[in-house]
């Protein structure tokens, strides 16, 4: 009898459901906010790719990347509560704002770290890029160095300027969506990118 | 004119191999699939949820506490005001029994308590003396 007055609880009833069964998203945060680690565990499966893609945006560490996903789920975890799927477009959505949240947290802690610092560029780097910007050729991808070159120029950059450069250039975000995921107004969005722009330039202006 | 559009290409170049850097920097997809293909990501990730919970309850505590206190040291003050204040009225109004000392009590007499009773024994004035014996010479006389 009690049982099936706790069936009513439209809460219990959608816990008692099997984790098999192909939940959505929003049902799942349903029940790991009731206590299920299972549902968790697949919201954590569903979208981990999602958010080390986004780390690996911005480090280049295997360490660092693993760093931003716990990060990112511990976060996500106690605050389940917050989730409305009213606010956010979706799940994927918010913990993608998180993931962001925390590569800028990280690259803003690793500023800090000295022991981080990828080092100055070598000379043979010097002369390719140098090469690259007077002849117009941009291979980047085709060059086995430019990886680290590219690491080590924008570490030189600050947090929010290379935050700001990733999803604009990488992502193809507008700036209205970079301003809704960062929750800073899209002017600032628009002087920080000018001046991501501005510091980007000067950085490889010294190798002209 | 020339050196603006001349600083207008070199800027429009230096741009554009900068989204290049950017774009070379940020494809890492294998360092992200390798991260996610490891079988102890979850179990890490659940002990780090552990440690934060613990970390979480601790905060909570120390949180606890310190409403305690900061509700406790305005009471108490306001408790030890009230017994200032209690301590003053009465000790202003038993002003008069200060003289009583507790010598007195113990029945310790010093000098002065001697000399209080004398001087209630020789309250009389020699006048009054002189006159008591005058007024009994006269009775004798008078019989």
């Amino acid at each position: 009898m009690d049982e099936m007055a706790d069936n009513s609880d439209p809460v219990v009833r959608e816990a008692l459901v099997p984790p098999s069964v192909e939940l959505s998203d929003t049902e799942l945060v349903t029940r790991a906010r009731a206590g299920d680690e299972e549902a968790f565990e697949e919201l954590f499966n569903r979208h981990r790719r999602r958010v080390a893609l986004i780390s690996s945006r911005f480090f280049r560490q295997p360490e660092q990347i693993e760093e931003v996903v716990q990060e990112s789920f511990t976060k996500a975890y106690f605050a389940l509560s917050d989730f409305s799927n009213q606010q956010e477009a979706s799940f994927a959505a918010w913990i993608a704002r998180i993931a962001y949240n925390a590569c800028y947290d990280e690259l803003r802690r690793s500023k800090r770290r000295p022991e981080s610092a990828l080092g100055e560029v070598s000379e043979d780097e010097a002369a390719w890029l140098k090469t690259s910007l007077t002849t117009g050729e941009s291979d980047m991808e085709a060059a086995a160095i430019a990886r680290d070159l590219a690491g080590k120029l924008l570490a030189r950059l600050s947090a929010e300027d290379r935050l700001v450069l990733v999803m604009l250039d990488v992502e193809g975000m507008s700036v209205a969506e970079i301003a809704k995921l960062l929750g800073w107004s899209a002017s600032k969005v628009k002087v920080r990118a000018h001046r991501a722009r501005a510091s980007l330039r000067r950085v490889l202006n010294r190798f002209l | 004119m020339t050196g603006k559009k001349i600083e207008r290409g070199l800027n429009e170049r230096l741009d554009s191999m900068g989204r290049e850097i950017v774009r070379a920097s940020a494809a890492n997809e294998m360092e992200a699939d390798r991260v996610t293909a490891s079988p102890f990501l979850y179990t890490r990730l659940r002990s780090r949820i552990n440690t934060e919970r613990e970390g979480r309850k601790e905060r909570e505590n120390w949180l606890a506490l310190v409403g305690v206190i900061w509700r406790a040291v305005p009471a108490m003050a306001l408790v030890m005001i009230f017994a200032f204040v209690f301590f003053l009225s009465v000790s202003l109004s038993t002003r008069p029994a200060a003289n009583f000392s507790d010598e007195a009590l113990l029945d310790a007499r010093d000098a002065e308590v001697e000399q209080m009773v004398f001087a209630d024994n020789q309250s009389l004035s020699s006048d009054d003396v002189l006159g008591t014996i005058l007024n009994e010479d006269e009775r004798e006389a008078s019989r």
